[in-house]
Protein backbone atom coordinates (compact mmCIF):
# COMPACT_ATOMS: atom_id res chain seq x y z
CA UNK A 1 0.00 0.00 0.00
CA UNK A 2 3.17 2.16 0.57
CA UNK A 3 3.88 2.26 -2.77
CA UNK A 4 0.18 3.57 -3.57
CA UNK A 5 -0.19 5.60 -1.19
CA UNK A 6 3.28 7.35 -2.08
CA UNK A 7 1.28 8.75 -4.90
CA UNK A 8 -1.24 10.76 -2.76
CA UNK A 9 0.87 14.31 -2.35
CA UNK A 10 -1.36 17.89 -2.57
CA UNK A 11 0.72 18.46 -5.62
CA UNK A 12 -0.44 15.99 -7.90
CA UNK A 13 -4.35 16.45 -6.30
CA UNK A 14 -3.95 20.16 -7.69
CA UNK A 15 -2.62 19.23 -10.53
CA UNK A 16 -5.53 16.88 -11.49
CA UNK A 17 -7.60 19.20 -10.89
CA UNK A 18 -6.13 21.71 -13.35
CA UNK A 19 -6.44 19.34 -16.08
CA UNK A 20 -10.11 19.02 -15.89
CA UNK A 21 -11.11 20.65 -19.37
CA UNK A 22 -12.39 24.12 -18.91
CA UNK A 23 -14.99 24.90 -21.30
CA UNK A 24 -15.38 28.70 -22.32
CA UNK A 25 -18.22 29.59 -24.31
CA UNK A 26 -17.94 26.31 -26.67
CA UNK A 27 -13.93 26.96 -26.81
CA UNK A 28 -12.30 23.69 -25.21
CA UNK A 29 -8.06 24.09 -23.72
CA UNK A 30 -6.88 21.03 -21.88
CA UNK A 31 -5.71 23.19 -19.12
CA UNK A 32 -3.41 24.61 -21.12
CA UNK A 33 -0.70 22.06 -20.66
CA UNK A 34 0.76 20.14 -23.37
CA UNK A 35 0.49 15.88 -22.92
CA UNK A 36 3.97 15.35 -21.42
CA UNK A 37 2.76 17.36 -18.38
CA UNK A 38 -0.76 15.90 -17.83
CA UNK A 39 0.97 12.81 -15.93
CA UNK A 40 0.62 11.83 -12.27
CA UNK A 41 4.27 11.02 -11.95
CA UNK A 42 5.51 7.50 -11.24
CA UNK A 43 5.63 6.37 -7.66
CA UNK A 44 8.02 3.42 -7.76
CA UNK A 45 9.10 1.14 -10.86
CA UNK A 46 6.32 -1.45 -11.62
CA UNK A 47 6.60 -4.78 -10.32
CA UNK A 48 4.58 -7.89 -10.00
CA UNK A 49 3.97 -7.01 -6.15
CA UNK A 50 3.08 -3.52 -6.89
CA UNK A 51 0.44 -5.38 -9.60
CA UNK A 52 -0.86 -7.15 -6.89
CA UNK A 53 -1.79 -4.07 -5.03
CA UNK A 54 -3.05 -2.04 -8.01
CA UNK A 55 -5.06 -4.89 -9.59
CA UNK A 56 -6.76 -5.99 -5.74
CA UNK A 57 -7.63 -2.07 -5.64
CA UNK A 58 -9.71 -2.23 -9.10
CA UNK A 59 -10.91 -6.02 -7.88
CA UNK A 60 -12.41 -4.05 -4.93
CA UNK A 61 -14.11 -1.34 -7.22
CA UNK A 62 -15.48 -4.23 -9.81
CA UNK A 63 -17.06 -5.96 -6.67
CA UNK A 64 -18.45 -2.63 -5.33
CA UNK A 65 -20.02 -2.23 -8.99
CA UNK A 66 -21.10 -5.86 -9.31
CA UNK A 67 -23.06 -5.32 -5.73
CA UNK A 68 -24.45 -2.10 -6.53
CA UNK A 69 -26.27 -3.53 -9.67
CA UNK A 70 -27.69 -6.58 -8.02
CA UNK A 71 -29.25 -4.73 -5.26
CA UNK A 72 -30.44 -2.22 -7.51
CA UNK A 73 -31.93 -4.82 -9.25
CA UNK A 74 -33.55 -6.51 -6.22
CA UNK A 75 -34.52 -3.11 -4.70
CA UNK A 76 -35.11 0.10 -6.82
CA UNK A 77 -37.69 -1.19 -8.87
CA UNK A 78 -35.78 -0.30 -12.08
CA UNK A 79 -37.34 -0.04 -15.62
CA UNK A 80 -36.79 0.42 -18.80
CA UNK A 81 -32.95 1.87 -19.80
CA UNK A 82 -31.98 2.06 -16.21
CA UNK A 83 -33.02 -1.94 -15.69
CA UNK A 84 -31.49 -2.49 -19.00
CA UNK A 85 -28.36 -0.84 -18.17
CA UNK A 86 -27.86 -2.82 -14.61
CA UNK A 87 -28.77 -6.03 -15.85
CA UNK A 88 -25.78 -5.68 -18.89
CA UNK A 89 -23.74 -4.20 -16.09
CA UNK A 90 -23.75 -6.74 -13.74
CA UNK A 91 -22.86 -9.29 -16.01
CA UNK A 92 -19.99 -7.22 -17.31
CA UNK A 93 -18.59 -6.38 -13.68
CA UNK A 94 -19.12 -10.04 -12.68
CA UNK A 95 -17.19 -10.92 -15.86
CA UNK A 96 -14.42 -8.16 -14.45
CA UNK A 97 -14.01 -9.64 -11.04
CA UNK A 98 -13.63 -13.29 -13.00
CA UNK A 99 -10.75 -12.00 -14.77
CA UNK A 100 -8.99 -9.79 -12.14
CA UNK A 101 -9.15 -13.18 -10.04
CA UNK A 102 -8.05 -15.42 -12.74
CA UNK A 103 -4.53 -12.79 -13.21
CA UNK A 104 -4.55 -12.43 -9.04
CA UNK A 105 -4.75 -16.29 -8.24
CA UNK A 106 -4.44 -16.80 -4.81
CA UNK A 107 -3.38 -12.85 -4.59
CA UNK A 108 -7.12 -11.76 -5.03
CA UNK A 109 -8.66 -10.66 -1.70
CA UNK A 110 -12.04 -11.82 -0.63
CA UNK A 111 -14.89 -9.58 -1.18
CA UNK A 112 -16.11 -7.43 1.79
CA UNK A 113 -18.83 -6.35 2.26
CA UNK A 114 -20.50 -3.17 1.09
CA UNK A 115 -23.25 -1.18 2.70
CA UNK A 116 -24.82 1.72 -0.07
CA UNK A 117 -26.52 3.37 2.20
CA UNK A 118 -29.87 4.76 0.77
CA UNK A 119 -28.29 4.65 -2.49
CA UNK A 120 -30.43 1.61 -3.62
CA UNK A 121 -33.69 3.00 -2.43
CA UNK A 122 -34.57 4.33 -5.84
CA UNK A 123 -34.10 4.70 -9.40
CA UNK A 124 -32.70 7.83 -9.03
CA UNK A 125 -30.55 7.66 -6.34
CA UNK A 126 -28.98 4.12 -8.00
CA UNK A 127 -28.55 6.29 -11.32
CA UNK A 128 -26.32 9.05 -9.57
CA UNK A 129 -24.26 6.93 -7.50
CA UNK A 130 -23.71 4.77 -10.49
CA UNK A 131 -22.18 7.74 -12.11
CA UNK A 132 -20.13 8.36 -9.58
CA UNK A 133 -19.06 4.82 -9.02
CA UNK A 134 -18.08 4.32 -12.92
CA UNK A 135 -16.38 7.85 -12.96
CA UNK A 136 -14.32 7.19 -9.97
CA UNK A 137 -13.34 3.65 -11.84
CA UNK A 138 -12.33 5.50 -14.88
CA UNK A 139 -10.04 8.20 -13.34
CA UNK A 140 -8.60 5.27 -10.82
CA UNK A 141 -7.11 2.94 -13.75
CA UNK A 142 -6.23 5.84 -15.36
CA UNK A 143 -4.45 7.22 -12.07
CA UNK A 144 -2.45 3.87 -12.12
CA UNK A 145 -0.99 3.00 -15.45
CA UNK A 146 2.12 4.09 -15.16
CA UNK A 147 2.68 2.00 -11.95
CA UNK A 148 1.74 -1.10 -13.98
CA UNK A 149 3.57 -3.39 -15.41
CA UNK A 150 3.20 -4.02 -19.47
CA UNK A 151 1.12 -7.15 -18.80
CA UNK A 152 -0.98 -5.84 -16.35
CA UNK A 153 -1.64 -2.76 -17.83
CA UNK A 154 -3.19 -4.15 -21.48
CA UNK A 155 -5.56 -6.34 -19.30
CA UNK A 156 -6.49 -3.24 -17.02
CA UNK A 157 -7.24 -1.15 -20.06
CA UNK A 158 -9.57 -3.70 -21.35
CA UNK A 159 -11.46 -3.30 -18.31
CA UNK A 160 -11.54 0.95 -18.34
CA UNK A 161 -12.89 1.40 -21.12
CA UNK A 162 -15.81 -0.87 -20.83
CA UNK A 163 -16.28 1.30 -17.50
CA UNK A 164 -15.94 4.22 -19.24
CA UNK A 165 -18.89 3.19 -21.65
CA UNK A 166 -20.68 2.06 -18.22
CA UNK A 167 -20.17 6.13 -16.94
CA UNK A 168 -21.19 7.41 -20.62
CA UNK A 169 -24.28 5.06 -20.43
CA UNK A 170 -25.39 5.63 -17.19
CA UNK A 171 -24.86 9.35 -17.90
CA UNK A 172 -26.88 9.38 -20.65
CA UNK A 173 -29.53 7.62 -19.11
CA UNK A 174 -29.23 10.15 -16.05
CA UNK A 175 -29.46 13.32 -18.29
CA UNK A 176 -25.78 14.37 -18.00
CA UNK A 177 -23.10 14.88 -20.42
CA UNK A 178 -21.91 11.22 -21.09
CA UNK A 179 -18.07 12.41 -21.69
CA UNK A 180 -17.64 16.05 -20.17
CA UNK A 181 -14.13 16.24 -20.62
CA UNK A 182 -11.44 16.06 -23.58
CA UNK A 183 -9.31 13.79 -21.34
CA UNK A 184 -10.40 11.88 -18.35
CA UNK A 185 -8.59 13.04 -15.08
CA UNK A 186 -6.49 10.25 -13.71
CA UNK A 187 -7.24 10.05 -9.82
CA UNK A 188 -5.05 8.53 -7.25
CA UNK A 189 -6.19 5.67 -4.95
CA UNK A 190 -7.04 7.90 -2.23
CA UNK A 191 -8.76 10.31 -4.63
CA UNK A 192 -11.04 7.80 -6.07
CA UNK A 193 -12.10 6.01 -2.70
CA UNK A 194 -12.97 9.54 -1.28
CA UNK A 195 -15.17 10.15 -4.29
CA UNK A 196 -17.12 6.90 -3.84
CA UNK A 197 -17.28 7.10 0.25
CA UNK A 198 -19.06 10.87 -0.15
CA UNK A 199 -21.56 9.31 -2.68
CA UNK A 200 -22.20 7.32 0.42
CA UNK A 201 -20.88 3.48 -0.01
CA UNK A 202 -18.51 2.23 2.54
CA UNK B 1 1.93 -6.36 -54.03
CA UNK B 2 -0.37 -6.33 -56.28
CA UNK B 3 -3.91 -3.86 -56.06
CA UNK B 4 -5.93 -6.56 -55.11
CA UNK B 5 -8.80 -5.86 -52.07
CA UNK B 6 -7.50 -6.18 -48.44
CA UNK B 7 -8.84 -9.10 -46.81
CA UNK B 8 -11.74 -7.49 -44.20
CA UNK B 9 -11.59 -10.16 -41.78
CA UNK B 10 -12.27 -9.09 -38.12
CA UNK B 11 -14.08 -6.11 -39.69
CA UNK B 12 -16.99 -7.40 -38.05
CA UNK B 13 -16.16 -6.77 -34.41
CA UNK B 14 -15.73 -3.17 -34.92
CA UNK B 15 -17.98 -2.55 -37.65
CA UNK B 16 -20.87 -4.07 -35.94
CA UNK B 17 -23.47 -2.03 -37.59
CA UNK B 18 -22.25 -2.08 -41.33
CA UNK B 19 -20.96 1.51 -41.48
CA UNK B 20 -17.35 1.38 -42.57
CA UNK B 21 -18.49 -1.32 -45.63
CA UNK B 22 -21.25 0.37 -46.44
CA UNK B 23 -19.50 3.56 -47.11
CA UNK B 24 -16.74 1.65 -48.82
CA UNK B 25 -19.12 -0.69 -50.73
CA UNK B 26 -21.02 3.24 -52.33
CA UNK B 27 -17.68 3.83 -54.27
CA UNK B 28 -17.75 2.71 -57.74
CA UNK B 29 -15.86 -0.44 -58.08
CA UNK B 30 -12.74 0.76 -60.22
CA UNK B 31 -12.12 3.83 -57.76
CA UNK B 32 -12.65 1.59 -54.95
CA UNK B 33 -10.15 -1.19 -55.96
CA UNK B 34 -8.01 1.29 -56.94
CA UNK B 35 -7.77 3.41 -53.48
CA UNK B 36 -7.83 0.24 -52.05
CA UNK B 37 -5.19 -1.04 -53.78
CA UNK B 38 -2.78 2.14 -53.23
CA UNK B 39 -3.59 1.91 -49.80
CA UNK B 40 -2.58 -1.51 -48.53
CA UNK B 41 0.61 -1.31 -50.84
CA UNK B 42 1.91 1.34 -48.66
CA UNK B 43 -0.82 3.63 -49.53
CA UNK B 44 -2.22 7.53 -48.02
CA UNK B 45 -2.34 6.13 -44.68
CA UNK B 46 0.90 4.01 -44.27
CA UNK B 47 3.05 6.56 -45.73
CA UNK B 48 1.30 8.66 -43.47
CA UNK B 49 2.24 7.01 -39.97
CA UNK B 50 5.92 5.49 -41.56
CA UNK B 51 6.77 9.09 -42.11
CA UNK B 52 10.13 9.91 -40.34
CA UNK B 53 9.80 12.14 -37.97
CA UNK B 54 11.93 14.84 -36.68
CA UNK B 55 13.01 13.25 -33.42
CA UNK B 56 11.91 15.61 -30.36
CA UNK B 57 14.49 14.82 -27.67
CA UNK B 58 12.26 13.83 -25.12
CA UNK B 59 10.99 11.02 -26.86
CA UNK B 60 11.44 7.97 -28.20
CA UNK B 61 11.25 7.27 -32.08
CA UNK B 62 8.60 4.60 -30.79
CA UNK B 63 7.01 7.22 -28.85
CA UNK B 64 6.60 9.22 -31.34
CA UNK B 65 5.11 6.80 -34.40
CA UNK B 66 2.62 5.81 -31.68
CA UNK B 67 1.55 9.72 -30.95
CA UNK B 68 1.62 10.44 -34.79
CA UNK B 69 -0.55 7.12 -35.42
CA UNK B 70 -3.40 8.46 -32.71
CA UNK B 71 -2.79 11.90 -34.66
CA UNK B 72 -4.26 10.18 -37.93
CA UNK B 73 -6.78 8.55 -36.16
CA UNK B 74 -7.80 12.00 -34.85
CA UNK B 75 -7.23 14.35 -37.68
CA UNK B 76 -9.87 11.55 -39.16
CA UNK B 77 -12.36 12.09 -36.20
CA UNK B 78 -12.54 16.06 -36.24
CA UNK B 79 -12.96 16.78 -39.56
CA UNK B 80 -15.75 13.99 -39.65
CA UNK B 81 -17.56 15.60 -36.82
CA UNK B 82 -16.65 19.22 -38.44
CA UNK B 83 -17.75 18.25 -42.06
CA UNK B 84 -21.11 17.25 -40.18
CA UNK B 85 -21.43 20.47 -38.22
CA UNK B 86 -21.18 22.47 -41.20
CA UNK B 87 -23.59 20.13 -43.32
CA UNK B 88 -26.01 21.70 -41.11
CA UNK B 89 -27.70 17.93 -42.21
CA UNK B 90 -27.85 16.89 -37.98
CA UNK B 91 -30.64 17.86 -35.48
CA UNK B 92 -31.30 17.76 -31.65
CA UNK B 93 -29.49 15.38 -29.77
CA UNK B 94 -27.64 13.99 -32.68
CA UNK B 95 -26.39 17.83 -33.53
CA UNK B 96 -25.54 18.43 -29.82
CA UNK B 97 -23.43 15.43 -29.31
CA UNK B 98 -21.67 16.00 -32.60
CA UNK B 99 -20.74 19.60 -31.58
CA UNK B 100 -19.23 19.09 -28.03
CA UNK B 101 -17.45 15.65 -29.91
CA UNK B 102 -15.92 17.43 -32.39
CA UNK B 103 -14.77 20.14 -30.20
CA UNK B 104 -13.05 17.24 -27.84
CA UNK B 105 -11.85 15.34 -31.20
CA UNK B 106 -10.17 18.91 -32.57
CA UNK B 107 -8.46 19.65 -28.59
CA UNK B 108 -7.01 16.05 -29.13
CA UNK B 109 -5.49 16.63 -32.45
CA UNK B 110 -4.12 19.76 -31.00
CA UNK B 111 -2.68 17.98 -27.84
CA UNK B 112 -1.02 15.73 -29.75
CA UNK B 113 0.66 18.48 -32.16
CA UNK B 114 1.93 19.93 -29.22
CA UNK B 115 3.57 17.30 -27.59
CA UNK B 116 4.89 15.93 -31.11
CA UNK B 117 5.90 19.97 -32.07
CA UNK B 118 7.63 19.44 -35.63
CA UNK B 119 7.29 15.64 -35.72
CA UNK B 120 3.68 15.97 -36.34
CA UNK B 121 2.71 14.43 -39.47
CA UNK B 122 0.26 16.64 -41.75
CA UNK B 123 -2.92 16.09 -41.88
CA UNK B 124 -4.06 14.30 -44.63
CA UNK B 125 -7.27 15.07 -46.89
CA UNK B 126 -10.40 13.50 -46.23
CA UNK B 127 -13.38 12.53 -48.51
CA UNK B 128 -16.59 11.20 -45.89
CA UNK B 129 -18.93 10.49 -49.42
CA UNK B 130 -22.03 11.81 -47.92
CA UNK B 131 -21.86 10.40 -44.39
CA UNK B 132 -21.60 13.60 -42.81
CA UNK B 133 -24.81 14.88 -44.69
CA UNK B 134 -27.29 11.80 -43.41
CA UNK B 135 -28.28 11.74 -39.60
CA UNK B 136 -28.69 7.88 -39.80
CA UNK B 137 -25.00 7.20 -41.59
CA UNK B 138 -23.33 10.02 -39.41
CA UNK B 139 -24.82 8.12 -36.45
CA UNK B 140 -23.33 4.54 -38.02
CA UNK B 141 -20.12 6.15 -39.10
CA UNK B 142 -19.54 7.67 -35.89
CA UNK B 143 -20.07 4.53 -34.01
CA UNK B 144 -17.69 2.80 -36.14
CA UNK B 145 -14.98 5.39 -35.62
CA UNK B 146 -14.82 5.79 -31.95
CA UNK B 147 -15.04 2.16 -31.34
CA UNK B 148 -11.81 1.70 -33.53
CA UNK B 149 -10.68 4.29 -31.78
CA UNK B 150 -10.76 3.00 -28.78
CA UNK B 151 -9.02 -0.08 -30.02
CA UNK B 152 -6.39 1.36 -31.56
CA UNK B 153 -5.66 3.49 -28.30
CA UNK B 154 -5.49 0.30 -26.28
CA UNK B 155 -3.51 -1.52 -29.34
CA UNK B 156 -0.41 0.98 -28.15
CA UNK B 157 -0.96 2.05 -24.54
CA UNK B 158 1.66 -1.20 -23.07
CA UNK B 159 4.18 -0.05 -25.96
CA UNK B 160 4.82 3.74 -24.74
CA UNK B 161 7.59 3.80 -23.15
CA UNK B 162 7.43 7.62 -21.07
CA UNK B 163 5.24 7.19 -18.80
CA UNK B 164 3.72 10.84 -18.99
CA UNK B 165 2.09 9.97 -22.14
CA UNK B 166 1.01 6.50 -21.45
CA UNK B 167 -0.98 8.27 -18.62
CA UNK B 168 -2.47 11.26 -21.46
CA UNK B 169 -3.04 8.52 -24.07
CA UNK B 170 -4.91 5.72 -21.40
CA UNK B 171 -6.84 9.16 -20.42
CA UNK B 172 -7.66 9.86 -24.02
CA UNK B 173 -8.37 6.31 -24.64
CA UNK B 174 -11.44 6.18 -22.09
CA UNK B 175 -13.09 9.31 -23.30
CA UNK B 176 -13.19 8.07 -26.88
CA UNK B 177 -14.80 4.69 -25.01
CA UNK B 178 -17.37 7.32 -23.63
CA UNK B 179 -17.76 8.88 -26.85
CA UNK B 180 -18.58 5.57 -28.33
CA UNK B 181 -21.40 4.72 -25.56
CA UNK B 182 -22.31 7.72 -26.38
CA UNK B 183 -23.26 7.62 -29.86
CA UNK B 184 -24.41 3.95 -29.75
CA UNK B 185 -26.84 5.36 -27.25
CA UNK B 186 -27.85 8.17 -29.67
CA UNK B 187 -28.02 5.18 -32.57
CA UNK B 188 -30.25 2.54 -30.47
CA UNK B 189 -27.20 0.11 -30.40
CA UNK B 190 -26.00 -1.48 -26.38
CA UNK B 191 -23.62 1.15 -25.46
CA UNK B 192 -21.43 -1.43 -24.01
CA UNK B 193 -21.49 -4.35 -26.08
CA UNK B 194 -18.89 -6.32 -24.14
CA UNK B 195 -17.26 -6.78 -20.79
CA UNK B 196 -13.41 -6.57 -22.18
CA UNK B 197 -12.87 -4.12 -24.54
CA UNK B 198 -10.62 -5.54 -27.23
CA UNK B 199 -7.25 -3.72 -28.31
CA UNK B 200 -6.54 -3.42 -32.22
CA UNK B 201 -2.69 -3.60 -33.97
CA UNK B 202 -1.58 -0.57 -35.91
CA UNK B 203 -1.91 -3.01 -39.16
CA UNK B 204 -5.63 -3.70 -38.28
CA UNK B 205 -6.49 -0.55 -37.33
CA UNK B 206 -4.85 1.09 -41.16
CA UNK B 207 -5.95 -1.49 -43.27
CA UNK B 208 -9.66 -0.74 -41.55
CA UNK B 209 -9.52 2.61 -42.14
CA UNK B 210 -7.93 1.86 -45.74
CA UNK B 211 -11.46 0.01 -46.33
CA UNK B 212 -13.44 2.89 -45.80
CA UNK B 213 -11.43 4.92 -48.45
CA UNK B 214 -12.11 7.86 -46.01
CA UNK B 215 -8.37 9.30 -46.83
CA UNK B 216 -8.01 10.64 -50.40
CA UNK B 217 -4.82 11.84 -51.94
CA UNK B 218 -6.09 15.09 -52.42
CA UNK B 219 -9.65 16.91 -51.88
CA UNK B 220 -12.53 15.54 -54.16
CA UNK B 221 -15.58 17.24 -55.25
CA UNK B 222 -18.17 14.43 -55.51
CA UNK B 223 -20.68 14.98 -52.80
CA UNK B 224 -23.48 16.79 -52.79
CA UNK B 225 -21.79 19.76 -50.98
CA UNK B 226 -18.99 21.55 -51.64
CA UNK B 227 -16.44 19.36 -49.35
CA UNK B 228 -14.92 21.27 -46.62
CA UNK B 229 -11.77 20.46 -45.33
CA UNK B 230 -11.14 21.79 -42.18
CA UNK B 231 -11.25 19.37 -39.14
Amino acid sequence: MAAIHAFDEPEATTRGEFVRVLAVGGVLVIGGLTLAELAPRALSAPSRSQDVQILNFALRLERMQAALYRRAIERARLKGEALRFARTAEGHEREHIAYLERILGSSARPSPRFSFGNATSNASRVLSTAVTLEDASVGAYNGQVANLTKGALADAMRIASVDARHAAWIRSINGQPPAPDAIDTPLTEQQATQRIARAGIR
Amino acid sequence: MTPSEPSLQGLDDIDRDGAIREAASRLPTTSRRGFLGAAVAGGVLAAVLARPAGARAAASSGDIAILNYALVLEYLQAAFYTEAEQSGALTGIAAEADRVIGAVERAHVSALRKALGSAAVKRPFFDFRGNTEQQDAFLRTAVAFEDLGTAAYKGQLARISDPALLAAAASIHTVEARHAAWIRYLAGVTPAAEALDPPFSMARTQQLVASTGFIVQRPRTNGRRPPRFTG
